[in-house]
C-alpha cells in the first residue's frame, strides 16, 4: 500500500482578529493613563463628599500637604497622625520647620508665599484640631490660601 | 526591454513577528502604569493671617452663621448644632443644617450671602470627615437634576483650635 506523505506546510493562523483586540488595549489603556504628576499619597483615605468637584481652573502654584496615618492591611491605624513629606514620616506638631523651608524656597524663586495653594489632603480620621494646627503653621509661615480635598461621592 | 514578470503570484507576507511583540510590551507598560485615580474635589478657605476681618462698620450687621461641632471620647460626632439649635448627631443632621442654612440665606445666589461668613468650631478630637460634611452642608447642594453645585455660603472659617491640656 502506498502512504501518501503530506507536504511539510506550516499551519497559519489568522493574526488580524488578535492585533485588533491588542489595538484596542493599547488605545484603551493610553487614553485612560494620565501621566500627570499627583502628589497625593494613597495611604490617606479622603473623606467624602458631594460637593468636592475638580477645581474647573488649575491653581498656579500649589503645595499639597498629606496628612494621615499608617495603617495595617486590616486598615487598622498604627500610628498617630502623620505628614507625608517626600520620603519622610512627620508628626503633625513638629512640621514647621518644614514648613518655614518650604516658604523660604518659594521667596528665593521669587514668588509670593501668599500666593501658594496650600492643598491639604487629610485623613477622615484626623483629629480636626491637628488640621487647624497644621494651617495655624502654615499661617505663621507665610501661607494664606488653603483647600481641603475631598473624594467625590458619585452615585 | 524586457520586463521580468514575477514568476509567480505570491502574495508578499509582512513579518508579524516583531510587530506583536513590541505591541505586547506596550500594552503591558500601559496595563502597569495604568493608576486608577478618584476624582478629587476640594473646598476653597482663605485665612489670611491677622486678626479675623473686622466687621466693615458701613455694612448692615449680618447674623454670624456658628455652627458647633462636638465629639465623643473616640472622636465620633456627638453634637452638630447651629447657633442655639441642635441638629443631632445622625447621619441626617447634616441634611437638616443644609436646610436652616438655606433658610438663613433666604434664596441661594443672594447678594447678601458674598458678606456672610460661617464659623465652625469644632473640639480638638473631632474626626476631620465630619468637619468636611459640614463645610459641604454650608457651601451649598448638588441639584439632583442638573447636577449643578447651589451655592449658599461661600466664605467659611474655622474657630481657633483648643488644645487640650496635657
Amino acid at each position: 500500500m502506498k502512504i501518501e506523505r503530506k507536504k511539510a506546510e506550516v499551519a497559519e493562523v489568522d493574526m488580524t482578529p488578535m492585533i485588533d483586540i491588542v489595538f484596542q488595549l493599547i488605545a484603551f489603556f493610553m487614553v485612560i493613563t494620565n501621566f500627570e504628576q499627583t502628589q497625593a499619597d494613597e495611604r490617606v483615605k479622603l473623606p467624602k463628599d458631594q460637593l468636592a468637584k475638580p477645581a474647573e481652573v488649575k491653581r498656579e502654584e500649589e503645595m499639597t500637604l498629606n496628612v494621615g496615618f499608617i495603617r495595617n492591611l486590616e486598615g487598622e491605624k498604627q500610628s498617630d497622625a502623620l505628614v507625608f513629606y517626600a520620603s519622610e514620616e512627620i508628626p503633625v506638631l513638629q512640621f514647621k520647620d518644614k514648613l518655614l523651608q518650604e516658604a523660604r524656597i518659594y521667596k528665593q524663586k521669587g514668588q509670593p508665599v501668599g500666593d501658594v495653594s496650600v492643598i491639604i489632603r487629610a485623613d477622615a480620621e484626623v483629629p480636626t484640631g491637628l488640621v487647624q494646627e497644621l494651617m495655624k503653621m502654615s499661617q505663621e509661615a507665610g501661607f494664606t490660601k488653603f483647600a481641603l480635598s475631598a473624594t467625590q461621592i458619585t452615585d | 526591454m524586457k520586463i521580468r514578470k514575477r514568476s509567480n503570484n505570491e502574495k508578499i507576507e509582512a513579518q508579524m513577528a516583531p510587530m506583536i511583540d513590541v505591541v505586547f510590551q506596550l500594552l503591558i507598560f500601559f496595563m502597569l502604569t495604568l493608576k486608577i485615580i478618584e476624582p478629587e474635589g476640594d473646598f476653597n478657605i482663605n485665612m489670611p493671617i491677622g486678626a479675623p476681618s473686622q466687621a466693615n462698620p458701613d455694612q448692615p450687621l449680618l447674623p454670624d452663621i456658628k455652627v458647633r461641632l462636638r465629639a465623643n471620647e473616640d472622636g465620633t460626632l456627638q453634637q452638630l448644632s447651629l447657633g442655639r439649635s441642635n441638629l443631632g448627631s445622625d447621619a441626617r443632621a447634616f441634611d437638616r443644617l443644609n436646610m436652616e442654612i438655606l433658610k438663613m440665606i433666604g434664596r441661594p445666589g443672594n447678594p447678601l450671602t458674598k458678606d456672610m461668613e460661617v464659623e465652625i468650631e469644632a473640639d480638638y478630637n473631632l474626626h476631620y470627615g465630619n468637619v468636611i460634611q459640614a463645610v459641604g452642608a454650608c457651601t451649598g447642594r448638588l441639584d439632583s437634576r442638573s447636577k449643578k453645585i447651589v451655592r449658599y455660603v461661600e466664605k467659611i472659617k474655622f474657630a481657633p483650635p483648643k488644645r487640650p491640656a496635657g
